[in-house]
């Protein structure tokens, strides 16, 4: 089972000068980060649910008391049913109020992604020499972040010179196991939340290098049913994709960076 | 045997140039390290911004006054870290004080990774400084208790 690295000083450490200058590299069980940040989109999808609903009170309420005018009249808000992946059909009344739920939660997403991105980035530059130049900090991304993040490294790197990079994962890790039983459009659309996390670890490493810029991710092309001749009447019949064989997914993450780097 | 490294002052500067945190352990003035910090980052930045040889991130011995030699060491984030070691006649070797800086950089690393920095910065600071400015302050006290205890390891280390 592959596992990731958590770098972390155990408490109590010797105070030999060389125990505090190398401490002691610690494991997490790689599965269970996968599982981790799955379920951590699904909590703050309601988290954010929450904090949202307590927004609109909190509004309603300034609104009755006469305090600001009231707000237009607002659509019905959707499905208090579970939004869960897992589970359940999204019923999309009015699509409007669902994109500015997942513009939160993409948000909130992104923050914590710069958070960690940053932190990552600084462990991983302990023993490098200094950045060259803007192309050496994005080459530095695609290989030890990539590499420490998600166990390989980045397919492609395409750049136009000007301050844009294009970077390609043809099997990004976090979408990698994505399907949806609605359909690959479906399944698209949801691939879309969960790769802020990872764009946010990039812009996050960027951004303490020194290089400010937007990450923008798009997702091309989400796992596809690999069927063999006997089982196509299968499908045809019972009319519901599955996937049993991963043949390709690719992520790509666009970096624009400002043009004086 | 020669006297271990006696470490007056570790300063940690971000990349804005603005000061993280000081801290000395010499019952002399406070004021005189901040000087040496100040000073230190004009040879620092002589250092980096002369022909791009150097890719290293230890910038050695930066200069020495009175009685304290000040050493810098960038990291490639640009945070930089110098220390002042009181001047000796024995000889300093760069293995230690590579080693000091490692240390330092580490125990920057764990205070600056501190999820709740930031819901304390969010209300201060403005969205260009560095968002760690605050990790020196005295309200998150781990990080100078690591940086005390780097100073005590260092004064440990005997030659071998």
């Amino acid at each position: 089972m592959s596992s990731r690295t958590s770098l972390q000083n155990p408490p109590g450490s010797t105070s030999t000068l060389v125990a505090l200058a190398d401490p002691p590299v610690r494991q997490v069980d790689g599965a269970a980060m996968d599982y981790f940040l799955i379920e951590a989109v699904n909590a703050l999808r309601s988290s954010s649910a929450v904090a949202a609903a307590r927004a609109k009170k909190i509004e309603h309420d300034m609104a009755e008391a006469g305090l600001v005018p009231p707000p237009p009249p607002a659509k019905n808000p959707t499905s208090a049913q579970g939004q869960r992946d897992s589970m359940g059909s999204v019923s999309s009344k009015s699509a409007a109020v669902v994109d500015e739920e997942e513009e939160g939660v993409r948000t909130r997403l992104e923050a914590i992604g710069m958070h960690v991105g940053g932190n990552f980035a600084e462990r991983l530059c302990r023993d490098r020499p200094l950045f060259g130049d803007s192309l050496d900090a994005i080459k530095f991304v695609c290989k030890d972040l990539w590499s420490s993040c998600w166990d390989k490294q980045v397919d492609n790197l395409r750049t136009n010179h000007r301050g844009v990079y294009v970077l390609q994962d043809n099997a990004f890790k976090p979408i990698s196991r994505l399907s949806s039983w609605e359909g690959r459009n479906e399944a698209l659309r949801r691939a879309k939340l969960y790769v802020a996390l990872p764009a946010g670890i990039i812009r996050g490493a960027l951004s303490r290098i020194g290089l400010h810029g937007t990450v923008v991710p798009e997702v091309a092309v989400l796992p596809q049913c690999q069927s063999c001749l006997s089982r196509i009447i299968f499908v045809r019949l019972v009319d519901f994709p599955t996937d049993w064989l991963p043949s390709g997914c690719a992520g790509t993450f666009q970096i624009k960076l400002p043009k004086n780097t | 045997m020669p006297p271990p490294l006696r470490l007056n002052a570790v300063a940690f500067i971000s990349p804005q140039n603005h000061p993280i945190l000081i801290r000395t352990f010499q019952k002399g003035d406070e004021l005189k390290y901040h000087y040496v910090a100040h000073t230190s980052l004009d040879v620092i930045e002589e250092r980096i911004s002369g022909d791009s040889k150097s890719t290293e991130c230890y910038l050695g011995l930066l200069y020495a006054m009175d009685d304290v030699a000040a050493y810098g060491y960038i990291t490639p984030l640009k945070v930089k870290i110098v220390i002042a070691l009181a001047l000796t006649d024995s000889v300093v070797r760069d293995a230690e004080v590579i080693s000091a800086f490692k240390a330092l950089h580490m125990a920057f690393y764990h205070a600056v990774s501190n999820p709740f920095l930031k819901l304390d910065a969010a209300t201060n600071s403005g969205n260009d400084q560095y968002p760690y400015l605050l990790v020196g302050g005295s309200k998150w006290k781990s990080f100078r208790q690591r940086v005390d205890e780097i100073s005590k390891a260092l004064g440990n280390v005997t030659s071998t």
